[in-house]
């Protein structure tokens, strides 16, 4: 069990990184992270929604989609309980913990259409991951996200006084940058863990 | 409004991928082979069409407040109509894209379309809309997997064309496709995660460099006719 | 207020009602499809481990092998099993023909979700893929990666595929062996 636990995370967060080796969440990802202090939060958020809807969305679908047989709504009930669950924490926040939201309030929104928390959810069904599993899929899913987009915010902070062909402006030179660090990266994929 | 006008922009001045720079995911991820990009292409194509029609025609009826989230059901719906047609009938298709079928859903360009444009036009444009806007995306995705087929395995048509059986189409995904070159001299690195970023990094520069190059002469035809009329 | 959260839920609830009563239909029409190409699937990656014309599926439930999923029996000529493990990304489920010899005649993936481009490899068609499952052919249990002192070479760039695949090999020949 604590194997197969450190394998899913530390496959999560570096030998397949969401962002790096699996493409998932890469509208955000080019998009909140111009800056570190916003990258920062923005991962942030991501890591909480993720590990929960990937809790929640367990449940839902061992206890209802699995046990009616009703597996073919399954995009359908995620993608209405991940909109859902981030309302919610959004609303939870703001009465609650307002510090927080002020944090990671406006990044909140965003995460619905975030492809990296709908992407967890389902592979953690076409895996077959337990609850626990799920859990730390989910979490770990979204500690990877985070590594990845405050690494590049500060490649981009420099990228900025960085002299470039002017028809690179704006998302072109983010991705080329993004391509070297996705390169970077590919040195975990030999990576073996003892089992 | 004019489908003419609708086709230049969805293709061209305001392509979904390279111009408003949505639904970047799947673009990168999983144009490794022809197959999978127009397989991909032809789905998001359907599904926008689909949506933005049912969207349009529903306009009137969706109170604002929930709109992002009957957008949303309607659009999950029609994902999982086309996932589970494909899985029926196109297997290998519906294998090689794995979970970015259903994650067609949090693509950005659908609820996109449906929130900036569908719910304010008709039926009729909102259709044209959907089959450019589609189109657009497809192109761009045809253009990845050729450059990074070639580069990467020195291949084209990967899986959809089947040379050894004779020159024809195949929808198995057993077409091993055109080799242009071996494909031990392929630089395996285009088919990978990095080869997506750097590709679509340089297809947007050179989309930027083009715009720009068409604005400039236009803007110098404009000077021109200016003097010309002093 | 209450009115108006009221006629709100109703119309999300009355959409969400005509969404899943149509993917019901489609469900119910495409089920059985879906069902018969995964079957004919199955059969065709039998048929590509080992040459036979009839499979038997015999009983196999030795707690020393978790990952075996089924052994099917082809008189004469030995024996198709497959097994379910993890590999880079999730679940591999591979098809392994093991001979009367306890030799691998050949091995075929039914369903993976590697990496493209990298652990994918190991199904594709292409040179590289093919190549990559022909080396199997022949190998005892005592099957291993060049770098671990075997004749296996991994995929580029895709190690622990190779290895999850190698060592599923490995496991299949011992379980058949079992049998015996």
């Amino acid at each position: 069990m604590l194997g197969s636990i450190i394998q899913i995370s530390l496959g999560a967060i570096l030998i397949n990184n969401f962002i790096f080796s699996q493409f998932l969440g890469c509208c955000p990802f080019l998009g909140c992270s111009n800056k570190v202090d916003t990258a920062f939060g923005m991962g942030l958020a991501v890591v909480f929604v993720m590990g929960l809807a990937s809790a929640i969305c367990w449940v839902i679908n061992e206890y209802i989609l699995v046990a009616l047989h009703l597996e073919f709504l399954q995009t359908l009930a995620f993608i209405l309980v991940i909109a859902a669950l981030v309302q919610f924490v959004e609303m939870f926040l703001k009465k609650m913990v307002p510090s927080l939201y002020s944090a990671l309030g406006i990044f909140l929104p965003l995460i619905t259409t975030n492809c990296a928390v709908l992407g967890v959810v389902l592979l953690n069904v076409q895996n077959n991951y337990n609850f626990i599993e799920s859990l730390v899929y989910g979490i770990t899913g979204g500690i990877g996200f985070l590594l990845a987009i405050v690494l590049f915010a500060s490649v981009r902070e420099r990228v900025e006084f960085a002299e470039y062909p002017e028809c690179f402006r704006g998302f072109s030179i983010c991705l080329v940058s993004a391509a070297l660090v996705a390169l970077a990266f590919m040195g975990f994929s030999g990576m073996a863990i003892p089992v | 409004m004019n489908p003419k006008k609708q086709f230049t922009e969805g293709l061209i001045t305001n392509n979904p991928v390279l111009v408003q720079q949505i639904g970047m995911c799947a673009t990168m991820a999983i144009t490794t082979t022809l197959f999978n990009g127009i397989g991909m292409g032809l789905s998001v194509l359907i599904i926008l069409t689909c949506c933005n029609v049912v969207i349009s025609a529903i306009r009137k009826f969706i109170p604002s407040e929930i709109r992002l989230a009957i957008f949303v059901v309607v659009i999950a719906g029609f994902v999982t109509i086309v996932d589970m047609l494909l899985q029926a009938f196109v297997p290998a298709l519906s294998e090689a894209l794995g979970v970015f079928i259903p994650l067609i859903v949090v693509n950005c360009i659908i609820i996109g379309r449906a929130e900036a444009f569908c719910q304010k036009n008709t039926v009729k444009d909102s259709f044209f809309d959907g089959i450019f806007q589609g189109i657009g995306y497809t192109c761009v995705l045809i253009l990845m997997c050729v450059i990074r087929e070639l580069l990467g395995a020195g291949r084209f048509g990967g899986g959809l064309i089947d040379v050894a059986n004779g020159f024809r189409f195949t929808l198995d995904g057993t077409g091993a496709g055109i080799q242009i070159f071996p494909e031990s001299y392929g630089a395996s690195i285009m088919s990978l995660p990095f080869g997506g970023f750097l590709t679509l990094g340089f297809l947007i520069a050179a989309m930027q460099y083009t715009l720009k190059k068409s604005a400039d002469r236009k803007a110098a035809k404009a000077e021109q006719e200016k003097e010309a009329e002093k | 207020m209450n009115n108006k959260i009221l006629r709100l839920s109703l119309v999300l609830f009355a959409i969400c009602a005509v969404v899943a009563g149509v993917l019901g239909v489609i469900n119910a029409l495409t089920a059985p499809v879906i069902d018969a190409q995964k079957q004919a699937k199955t059969a065709a990656a039998f048929a590509s481990v080992l040459k036979a014309d009839r499979f038997e599926q015999i009983e196999f439930s030795n707690p020393d092998f978790p990952t075996v999923q089924t052994v099917h029996k082809a008189e004469g000529v030995g024996y198709v099993v497959t097994s379910v493990f993890s590999g880079a990304q999730g679940n591999i489920t591979l098809a392994v023909g093991v001979d009367n010899d306890n030799r691998c005649t050949g091995i075929s993936v039914i369903e993976h979700s590697e990496t493209s481009g990298l652990g994918a490899n190991a199904a594709s068609t292409g040179e590289v893929g093919v190549n990559f499952r022909a080396q199997f052919v022949g190998q005892d249990e005592s099957i291993a990666l060049a770098n671990a002192g075997g004749s296996i070479d991994a995929l580029t760039g895709a190690t622990i595929t190779s290895r999850a695949i190698t060592e599923a090999v490995a496991t299949s020949i011992r379980a058949v062996k079992s049998l015996a």
